[in-house]
């Protein structure tokens, strides 16, 4: 007896340890995810997929559509901060699952969705008028939430407060990341050389 | 409400209670950056929903913005120069 008492006792460290060590690796708790976007490990992770990503964009600009249209390259950039935000989820959410799949379904088949996607909006209106005014005005106000978190049109409503909850907390980190690397590259392009000001710190990130 | 409860009670094994509803919306009050300014308490949930909208919607917008900007900026900068300065940035 004594023995599976500590034992369990040695588990259950063990786990908190997991759990403090490395947050992203822990499936379950809902302590796990509110510090999830916030710690910086995490923003070093996206920041370093972002800037990958965002390469790739300005190296394969010249070749696709159009090259020298701002618009064009902002969404290329808004896409790919996207993907590397939902890549950065880890599957585990289903906006981030929902972002991966719709630009895997995009390239696939680009006119197919586009199909798919003019009868939805057709249908909702639709149902709205039936009930009237009558659809109380807090599930109207979750559909629009629905819409907007990717891929979450459909769900419940308590699934979709959870979903829209992870969603904002992981746009709020990618904001921080975009706004961080805007700075970094306007000094960069600013200042005439190399040498800014604080020389980086011997502590390198563990892959 | 009362549509919901049943929705609820159709859909799935788990009983979806109105405090685990109302927990969920309090959390995500928490999250919208006016919960620091009102009294948590006397917001109703039809509310937080509005202000969780628009405040996904302004996100969107910071981020379209922030993309556009970056896309200029890389687009002029030199990136062995860029690379650095990230990644010492990230060091830091």
């Amino acid at each position: 007896m004594a023995s599976t008492s500590s034992s369990t006792s040695v588990d259950e460290r063990e786990r908190k340890r997991k759990r403090a060590d490395s947050t992203p690796s822990v499936g379950a708790g809902a302590e796990a995810q509110p510090s999830k976007w916030r710690t910086r490990r995490e923003h070093e992770i996206y920041s370093s997929k972002l800037f990958e990503a965002l390469r790739l964009v300005r190296g394969g600009g010249s070749t696709s559509a159009s090259p020298s249209s701002a618009p064009a390259r902002g969404r290329a950039v808004r896409e790919a901060a996207d993907r590397a935000l939902a890549v950065a989820a880890r599957g585990r959410s289903r906006w981030s699952r929902a972002i991966l799949a719709s630009r895997r379904r995009r390239l696939q088949a680009a006119h197919r969705a586009r199909l798919r996607a003019p009868a939805c909006p057709s249908r909702h209106p639709s149902a709205a008028a039936a009930e009237g005014k009558k659809a109380p005005a807090l599930a109207r106000k979750a559909k629009v939430l629905g819409r907007l978190v990717p891929g979450c049109q459909k769900l419940p409503f308590p699934a979709l407060l959870s979903e829209a909850s992870d969603y904002i907390k992981a746009l709020e980190m990618q904001v921080r990341a975009m706004t961080a690397l805007a700075e970094v590259l306007a000094s960069v392009s600013s200042s005439s050389g190399p040498g800014s000001a604080s020389a980086g710190s011997s502590s390198s990130s563990p892959a | 409400m009362s549509s919901r409860r049943s929705r609820s009670r159709q859909s799935g094994s788990s009983r979806i209670t109105d405090e685990q509803i109302s927990d969920l919306v309090s959390k995500l009050q928490d999250l919208l950056p006016e919960a620091r300014l009102r009294g948590n308490d006397r917001v109703p949930s039809s509310r937080v929903l509005q202000e969780t909208c628009s405040y996904i919607r302004s996100l969107h917008r910071e981020v379209d913005d922030l993309s556009e900007r970056l896309s200029e900026l890389l687009a002029t900068s030199d990136m062995s120069t860029a690379q650095a300065a990230v990644i010492r940035s990230l060091l830091m």
